[in-house]
């Protein structure tokens, strides 16, 4: 049983499962960050509209701000802390991000690589998207910081390695 | 030192930390970056202490009002909520503007107000609770008594005297006078003379980490620690120790990750201290985490200026002359960050920018109103100044019938040092290679010969060039030459533990720059040791030497850099004598390279820097030779001022049917002396030109006649997307600084001043055939849309 104005939630993130009591207020951000300390989905705006908190809900990307907790139960989530190995190794995004310098403070830098992350993922196998297209899957990501171009190059280069790596 | 970088291309791929000096010159990735790509990054909201309370401010609805009584009695009734506090329980020192011009009147700001609100959103009260959500909770639950007062909005009425006074002497906080030369005679004697007027939009920084604090006092020890999203934890803790009444011993700041702040995060916040006060009261640690409406409403804003400019030109197109009116909207406060002087006595004293003009007069003044107060913003004065200079210079060749690039050109500085006509040192330039540069880059004469109106349907095309100078480097001396009395040094530490290990402690913490890996590139250039082996530590008071500016004004690499340099010779030539002892050479016989010390000419005679520093530490027969063996070496540096420059240039297409700005192409040329890590530096440039396009195109802060902001969230307050901004072209001159360590000058404000003027120039020429002035930015769309319209009808 939960507390009184309270709900009990079970849900999958980063593929361990996790059981949490929460407020219905509490957005998935919320949860994410207080309840299981994953502190790399940053809150830029809580309004939806500037992509520091995106994450992936089932696969796709999602605003954790928007979201109420209680919304991803029995669901499937996906942060940046998913990304690295376990000893810390970056993952060929990551990589490609502090190759091409494509973040600066690094507080909008998880959200950003959420939404890379769906791109490089989506297109596997397909041709590869041009910069056109990379500024359009990033456009919903502000960054205040860089003007944007080490990220598209990061961007580029994943796909490019990863198209590489399906050959 | 000779220059590393060649003027060729830019830096695209980065290299790992090389073993082997130069490291100076290397565009050497991020050492700091695997940590914040993995979610690593530790920023205010993830700091957590035990017994941690949240607060949540009540903030006043009113752009100005007296205040009456706060009732905070409903909101402590609900569980979870502990405190709530309000200017009275909470007593303080206000906050001062800390600059000495004289004739500039004081604005005291309290943390909380009492008895007047001066602006919507200004903090009335504060609510401790158990979670961010139940802080919320109990804000809406104070009561706050106001009688509305009718707001002062318009800065020309402020200055003017209507309206009701926001404090005792009125709203004209400051007028005063630059006279260089002898302007009308200038004047009388010209051929042409073209004048302009130009409204510089507020803007605001909005860093994607809005501000925040976490303050915990210690009752035994008296100690206050604040945690804060600053750029200069030493100026914070000297305003939290005047306005607490602690002494500095006591206070304690800590800058963690910083997620952006552009300026923003200079001044110490009323909420700040609201914060500290609250804690030390409350007897428990309080976080505050500030929210998107907070930061746009609350958190300064910047740049706000209203310019008058006139230009006195011979037959030739030689300008004779310049004279302007400067009026800066300070906002509610003349701002602790500086003063409301920021932005009108900066732009001023930069007017003349690259033009060799030695007849100047420029009135400056500063009013209040009942907006939030204006604080740095990256090229905090310059942009608007700079703008509406090169508006003016853009009408003026459409009146002559030249080109304007041409004007500009035979108007520039062309020989160095050259002491401007408001006393600033242009130490070295590129000014007209520069130009030269991006006219050649962008294709200009082909565009020119291209020009004229659109046929119909088509966009109208314009092309601006925007050619700048930018004061970088602050140290004292620089800080002067922008006429600003201003201590703005630094010391740093370098130390080298037993195990050799290096550290270099700093005052300027990063906000994203990269300060860490640019100043270890030249602490291990100057020690002669591997990049991995140096650690740089800044944010933390307790920790790290003095540094009274802070990170800002473009000197983390001038300034700290260039201290460090010199701690580094230092320090290398005592590691020198120390192996010369364990290797029984003389000190002159031993180098230092990549870590390895070497006797000339004895190849079998090597050491470690591990084992050199074993020696120093605890071999007690060195003291007999040297009795200072220790590691440690401090140095205090402040430079003279340097002066970078460059130009941009950008293309746009303007669809005159929808009045849609397109930014085709924006490309800049930079030259800031000797670059440490061009990959950085190319970072600082599209940084800023990306934000001076969003100054130039989208963003601006709105009111509502009655004073109510009406810019409160990222829909209706719009910053550049990705989609927004072209591929930023990139190239690069190199005149070394002759005045500072290395020829280094500062970078990272070029694009947020010069950018706005490009943009605006090329959507001027690019309606030019509508009869379309730009005065005001961001551009008014509908203004475009409707002298199409009138034209076509």
């Amino acid at each position: 049983m939960s507390e009184p104005g309270r709900i009990s939630i079970e849900l999958t993130v980063n593929g361990e499962a996790h059981r949490g009591e929460v407020e219905p207020r509490t957005t998935l951000a919320d949860f994410l960050r207080e309840e299981l300390r994953l502190t790399g989905t940053h809150v830029g705006c809580e309004d939806g509209f500037c992509g520091a908190c995106t994450v992936h809900l089932d696969g796709a990307s999602a605003r954790s701000c928007l979201l109420y907790a209680v919304q991803a139960a029995g669901r499937e989530v996906r942060t940046v802390e998913s990304l690295a190995g376990p000893d810390g190794e970056l993952h060929p995004l990551q990589e490609a991000f502090r190759r091409n310098h494509g973040l600066q403070c690094g507080f909008c830098t998880p959200g950003m690589l959420m939404s890379a992350l769906e791109l490089v993922e989506s297109r596997a196998g397909g041709d590869p998207p041009d910069e056109g297209e990379i500024r359009a899957a990033i456009a919903g990501n502000i960054c205040r910081c860089t003007g944007y171009q080490g990220i598209v190059e990061a961007i580029s280069e994943a796909l490019d390695d990863r198209a590489g790596t399906a050959e | 030192m000779q220059p590393l970088r060649s003027s060729e291309g830019s830096a695209s791929t980065l290299v790992e930390a090389p073993g082997a000096a130069p490291l100076v010159g290397a565009p050497v990735a991020r050492l700091d970056a695997a940590r914040l790509l993995r979610g690593q990054g530790r920023y205010i909201a993830d700091i957590e202490r035990a017994g941690m309370l949240h607060a949540c401010f009540v903030r006043s609805p009113h752009a100005h009002a007296r205040l009456g009584a706060v009732d905070g009695a409903a909101a402590l009734a609900l569980e979870g909520v502990v405190a709530v506090f309000a200017a009275a329980d909470l007593p303080h020192q206000p906050l001062l503007d800390s600059v000495r011009i004289e004739g500039l009147r004081k604005t005291p700001q309290p943390a909380l107000a009492s008895e007047r609100v001066r602006f919507h959103g200004e903090p009335v009260a504060v609510v401790l609770a158990s979670s961010r959500a139940r802080a919320e909770d109990g804000a809406e639950l104070v009561r706050v008594e106001y009688e509305p007062l009718a707001p002062v909005l318009d800065p020309e009425a402020a200055a003017a005297g209507a309206g009701p006074d926001l404090f005792e002497g009125g709203n004209l906080l400051y007028r005063g006078e630059i006279v260089a030369g002898d302007v009308e005679a200038a004047f009388a004697a010209a051929d042409h003379v073209v004048s302009a007027r130009y409204h510089g939009n507020r803007y605001a920084a909005v860093p994607m980490e809005a501000r925040g604090c976490v303050a915990e006092h210690d009752p035994g020890s008296g100690e206050l620690t604040l945690w804060c999203s600053t750029q200069g934890p030493h100026q914070l803790r000297r305003r939290l120790s005047q306005t607490i009444g602690l002494p500095e011993s006591h206070v304690r700041v800590i800058a963690p990750d910083v997620g952006g702040a552009f300026g923003q995060k200079i001044p110490a916040h009323a909420e700040e201290v609201a914060i500290a006060l609250a804690a030390r009261a409350v007897g428990r640690p309080v976080r505050w985490i500030e929210d998107r409406l907070e930061n746009l409403l609350a958190a300064p804003h910047a740049k706000e200026q209203l310019i008058e400019t006139e230009l006195a030109l011979a037959a030739d197109g030689t300008f004779l002359g310049l004279r302007a009116r400067i009026l800066g909207d300070a906002g509610a406060y003349s701002h602790n960050s500086t003063s409301a002087l920021i932005e009108p006595y900066l732009s001023a004293g930069l007017m003349p920018g690259v033009y060799r003009i030695r007849d100047y007069r420029c009135e400056i003044l500063a009013a209040v109103t009942n907006k939030s107060p204006v604080a740095p913003y990256r090229g905090v004065g310059w942009t608007a100044g700079h703008t509406a200079r090169e508006l003016l210079i853009e009408k003026a060749a459409r009146q002559l019938g030249v080109d304007p690039a041409q004007l500009r050109r035979r108007n520039m500085v062309d020989s160095f040092p050259y002491e401007s006509c408001t006393g600033m040192l242009y130490d070295s330039g590129s000014y007209v290679a520069s130009l030269d540069r991006a006219l050649a880059e962008i294709g200009y004469e082909e565009l020119r010969r291209e020009g004229g109106p659109p046929a119909a349907g088509q966009p109208a095309v314009g092309v601006g060039v925007s050619p700048y100078v930018e004061p970088t480097g602050w140290g004292s001396d620089g800080a002067l030459q922008s006429r600003w009395s201003f201590a703005s040094h630094d010391s740093v530490r370098i130390e080298i533990d037993p195990s050799g290990a290096v550290t270099a402690a700093v005052g300027t913490p990063s906000q994203g720059q990269g300060h860490e890996t640019m100043l270890a590139q030249i602490v291990a250039d100057g020690l002669g040791v591997e990049l991995d082996r140096v650690r740089v530590v800044s944010g933390d008071t307790s920790g790290t030497p003095i540094s009274t500016a802070g990170t800002r004004a473009s000197r983390t690499a001038v300034v700290v850099g260039g201290a460090l340099a010199l701690a580094a010779e230092e320090l290398r030539a005592k590691l020198e004598r120390i192996a010369a002892y364990l290797l029984d050479a003389e000190p002159d016989q031993v180098r230092i390279e990549a870590g390895r010390f070497a006797v000339a000419g004895d190849s079998a005679r090597e050491a470690t820097l591990r084992e050199v520093a074993e020696v120093a530490f605890y071999d007690p027969a060195l003291r007999a030779r040297l009795p200072d063996p220790s590691l440690s070496v401090s140095r205090f540096h402040d430079p003279p001022a340097s002066y970078a420059n460059g130009c941009v240039v950008a293309l746009v297409a303007v669809d005159v049917e929808t009045g849609a700005v397109t930014l085709r192409r924006l490309l800049s040329v930079e030259d800031c002396g000797t670059v440490v890590n061009p990959a950085l530096v190319d970072g600082q440039v599209r940084g800023a030109l990306a934000q001076g396009v969003g100054g130039a195109l989208l963003e601006q802060v709105r009111y509502g006649a009655d004073g109510t902001m009406l810019s409160g969230d990222l829909r209706r307050y719009k910053l550049p997307k990705a989609t927004d901004l072209p591929a930023i072209e990139l190239h690069h001159e190199c005149s070394p600084s002759p005045f500072t360590v290395n020829g280094m000058k500062g970078v990272g404000e070029s694009g947020a001043i010069a950018a706005p003027g490009a943009v605006a120039a090329a959507v001027a020429d690019a309606v030019a055939h509508l009869g379309v002035e730009i005065e005001s930015l961001p551009i008014d769309t509908d203004r475009i849309v409707a002298a199409a319209a009138a034209e076509r009808s």
